[in-house]
């Protein structure tokens, strides 16, 4: 037990989620193992995507957002945390790439930039930290010699990947992907499951998708929502080939979803 | 260190949110506050419903009924030429219009926004002016009637550009439901299209009404500035902007004359808020649909 | 009631609402025309360099031009940083609250206030209270407060414009709203918070009315030295010569309006060209 305690990388504890008092997310409690892959997945209006916004506090911006119940990051709790600091600590990616826009330099180094991360002026450090995100994220050999053009001229896929590489020059701990393929092609698709497989060596990894066959490609182990409620949570390979719960087996057989 | 920098910098934007509120309420308290010290001296009904400004008599008079009769006349005047015309001007250029030339007609209509007042006024006064009093064989150009006019054109940009807003943004399945109808483009417009661009379009109306209003050089260089209660649109009158604007230099501050100028100054806040915040209503319900 | 044909009456509308629109715009090319036409031949670079000679019946506008330009350039300081910031709380700060209600409520009512108001209120408090004095000052003071709605209104416009993703993107990488808005939502506002800037610039040279007690001078032929001084203004100057001083010259007075005009309108066009250049060159 002590061990496993020891593993966690994050921990939810009994959290329900609010819209206007419309409950989206009810008493969700499980854990997120250091250095895996977890996949979420579900038909929509799941509330998979309000619980991936509330591990990095995405919601709360949203007046009609409330909570119960808590999420702790290395057991510290995270409604207790600076956000900002907690953003750092928790990346997320969105499912539409968002370039910001400027150029595919300036989008690496905004962050580290804008955190005080690096000390002014200094070209070479900001240039090492471009290069390793960019690397990282499988991006580096497709737009080194154009680091200096506009990101939005990107490819979908490239865009999504730099999104990638912004959240890896702030060296996070856990990053969390919101469908991060739902407007890509298939080799889009692959080249950021492999990224993220090669990631997960260094950052724990939280992957909310609606494709199911992806959830079975990458995760480590994944979990069931329906209609705000955590069905099932396993092993990739046990549930999707002996899920506990009827309805588990009912969606990831394309019954309904 | 960046935290405290950031946190001054929140505190001033939040002020500068609030500047608002305080600017309209210490506009409103300077005008109560010399308004309330002129009704203790001169009653308020006296002041409202009195036929004569004798600002300089002895005793004064200070009875702005010719004053308030001066700007309706001039507002309504200027309302019943610019009203119809700057719908229909709204309906050709939103609906009728070729692609082509919809962009010029807006920006020639919204060129006459950026005409300054006294510009106007100063046309009005030598070209319309001398034009009015030969054609109806008067003693002076200088009427409610041409006041009407002019003010009828700076009336024009708001009305056309706020109403043609409004019908632009009638969702299109409405139109499309009456032409799969058979109803010719015209019947659409008079029957689906101005009824729910309405709210929109009596926004524009009321935002119009409140520009005439609060209008003061071009009324006072083209009305004649007579404060008497005329007998028909062919005489002059003055408004209650034009006589700030003509008095204040005269008087003496504090003294009655100038309290009473702050008097009306009131009853103008009252009447533009009044006239705004309707406006203001309908452009949320047209917006909301 | 006779029953026309409906593709008859549509003709006959269509015809009657062009009409409607000629007439709506016919007057301002009228306006234009008879300034240009009465008042070009004056025009020279002596009338635009040169003091006022003759009890203003010769000579140039220079220091009207000084003037305007000087109280236009305090009012835009003024108005411009406080009108954004108050654009940056409504857009990027305040919830639908109370306060946030009375805040736009009380744009509204500051839009619709007369300009001869806005002049009172100037007198009363700058001029007076504070004891600016009849300056610059107090006129830019005044006008900045007249326009300040119009300059939040825009800008908020310009914010909003901005996509919501970027301010999303920005934020979950852990900066902070400030410096979301700072360097990801103001640089994308720019150009429309500027074009808003310029046309409020355009508009407030062409006011009277407040700055009838609050800064302009009947005659007064020299340069402002201070923001402190009295200064001529070039509508106020326009308002004077056409009014109130006898056997003045057509010519001059046709003149002085139409450089009071062509500043403005150019002023206009350059907005309008600035805002098809930059929805033009727009990034996403």
């Amino acid at each position: 037990m002590k061990t496993n305690l020891y593993q966690n990388k994050m921990l939810i504890d009994d959290l329900s989620c609010f819209f206007s008092n419309k409950c989206v997310l009810e008493n969700v409690s499980l854990s997120i193992i250091k250095n895996e892959i977890l996949t979420i997945i579900g038909p929509s209006n799941s509330g998979k995507t309000s619980f991936l916004r509330t591990l990095n506090r995405m919601n709360d911006f949203n007046s009609d957002f409330s909570r119960k119940g808590n999420v702790f990051l290395d057991e510290e709790n995270i409604f207790h945390m600076n956000m900002e600091k907690l953003r750092m600590r928790v990346g997320m990616l969105f499912a539409m790439p968002i370039p910001l826009p400027m150029t595919v330099y300036e989008n690496v180094i905004y962050a580290p930039k804008r955190l005080g991360v690096i000390k002014h002026g200094k070209k070479s450090e900001m240039d090492a930290i471009v290069e390793q995100a960019l690397r990282d994220a499988s991006l580096w050999d497709e737009v080194k010699d154009r680091l200096d053009s506009s990101a939005m001229k990107m490819s979908g896929g490239q865009q999504q990947r730099l999104c990638i590489a912004r959240i890896l020059a702030i060296n996070p701990e856990v990053i969390l992907f919101d469908e991060p393929c739902s407007g890509l092609d298939p080799i889009s698709t692959a080249k950021v499951e492999e990224t993220m497989i090669a990631l997960k060596k260094r950052y724990t990894i939280v992957l909310v998708t609606n494709n199911v066959k992806q959830a079975s490609r990458v995760g480590d182990r994944t979990a069931f929502f329906l209609m705000g409620r955590l069905i099932e949570i396993g092993g990739t390979a046990k549930l999707f080939v002996s899920p506990k719960e009827q309805k588990t087996n009912d969606y990831i057989t394309g019954r309904f979803g | 260190m960046r935290k405290i920098k950031d946190d001054i910098i929140e505190k001033i934007i939040f002020f500068c949110g609030i500047l608002s509120i305080v600017f309209v309420v210490l506009i409103f308290g300077f005008l109560i506050k010399e308004g309330i010290s002129f009704f203790k001296e001169f009653g308020i009904v006296d002041f409202i419903i009195g036929k004569f400004w004798y600002p300089s008599a002895n005793p004064p008079e200070f009875g702005i009924l010719s004053l308030i009769v001066g700007s309706v006349l001039v507002t309504v005047g200027a309302c019943i030429i610019a009203v119809p015309v700057g719908i229909m001007a709204a309906v050709y250029i939103s609906e009728l219009a070729p692609k082509q030339i919809k962009d010029i007609l807006k920006s020639l209509v919204e060129l006459m926004a950026a005409v300054p007042s006294v510009v106007i006024g100063f046309v009005g006064m030598v070209s319309l002016a001398p034009l009015v009093r030969v054609f109806f064989n008067i003693p002076t150009g200088l009427t409610a009637f041409t006041g009407s006019i002019m003010l009828a054109f700076m009336a024009m940009p708001t009305i056309v550009t706020i109403s043609e807003d409004a019908i632009r943004s009638v969702p299109w399945q409405y139109k499309e439901g009456a032409f799969a109808l058979g109803a010719t483009k015209w019947q659409t417009i008079r029957r689906i299209v101005l009824k729910a661009a309405m709210p929109g379009i009596i926004a524009a109306i009321m935002l119009g009404i409140g520009r005439v209003i609060g209008e003061t050089m071009a009324v006072m260089m083209i009305t004649g500035n007579a404060a008497h209660i005329p007998h028909s649109i062919f005489e002059p009158v003055r408004t209650m902007t034009a006589t700030i604007a003509a008095e204040m230099g005269e008087t003496v501050t504090g003294g009655l004359h100038y309290r009473a100028l702050f008097a009306i100054a009131l009853v103008l806040f009252f009447i533009t808020f009044l006239v705004n915040f309707i406006a203001d209503l309908f452009l949320g319900r047209s917006k909301n649909k | 009631m006779i029953k026309l044909n409906p593709k008859l009456s549509q003709k006959f509308a269509v015809a009657f609402l062009f009409c409607a629109t000629i007439v709506a715009i016919i007057p301002v090319v009228i306006i234009i025309f008879i300034i240009i036409k009465n008042g070009y031949s004056a025009i020279s670079l002596e009338f635009l360099t040169a003091m006022p000679t003759n009890g203003m019946r010769s000579g140039g506008i220079f220091p009207a031009i000084v003037g305007t330009l000087s109280i236009v350039f305090c009012a835009i300081l003024i108005t411009l940083p406080i009108g954004v910031c108050a654009a940056i709380y409504l857009n990027e700060y305040a919830k639908d609250t109370l306060l946030t209600r009375l805040i736009k409520l009380a744009i509204v009512n500051l839009a619709g206030i007369p300009s001869v108001v806005y002049g009172l209120f100037g007198l009363g408090i700058f001029v007076m209270f504070l004891g600016f004095g009849v300056s610059i000052i107090a006129g830019a003071l005044t006008l900045s407060i007249m326009e300040l709605p119009v300059i939040i209104t825009t800008a908020r416009g310009a914010l909003n414009s901005v996509p919501p993703a970027f301010r999303e993107a920005s934020l979950a990488l852990g900066v902070s709203r400030w410096q979301t808005i700072r360097h990801i939502v103001l640089p994308n506002a720019l150009p429309g918070i500027l074009t808003g800037a310029i046309l409020s610039i355009a508009r407030i040279s062409g006011e009277t009315a407040p700055i009838l007690f609050t800064a302009a001078a009947f005659y007064l032929p020299h340069i402002p030295r201070s923001p402190f001084d009295q200064v001529m203004a070039l509508p106020y100057h326009l308002y004077i010569i056409s009014t109130q001083i006898p056997n003045m010259p057509k010519n001059i007075i046709f003149a002085t309006a139409l450089v009071l005009l062509m500043m403005v309108l150019s002023m206009s066009l350059i907005a309008i060209i600035a805002r098809i250049y930059f929805r033009k060159r727009r990034k996403w």
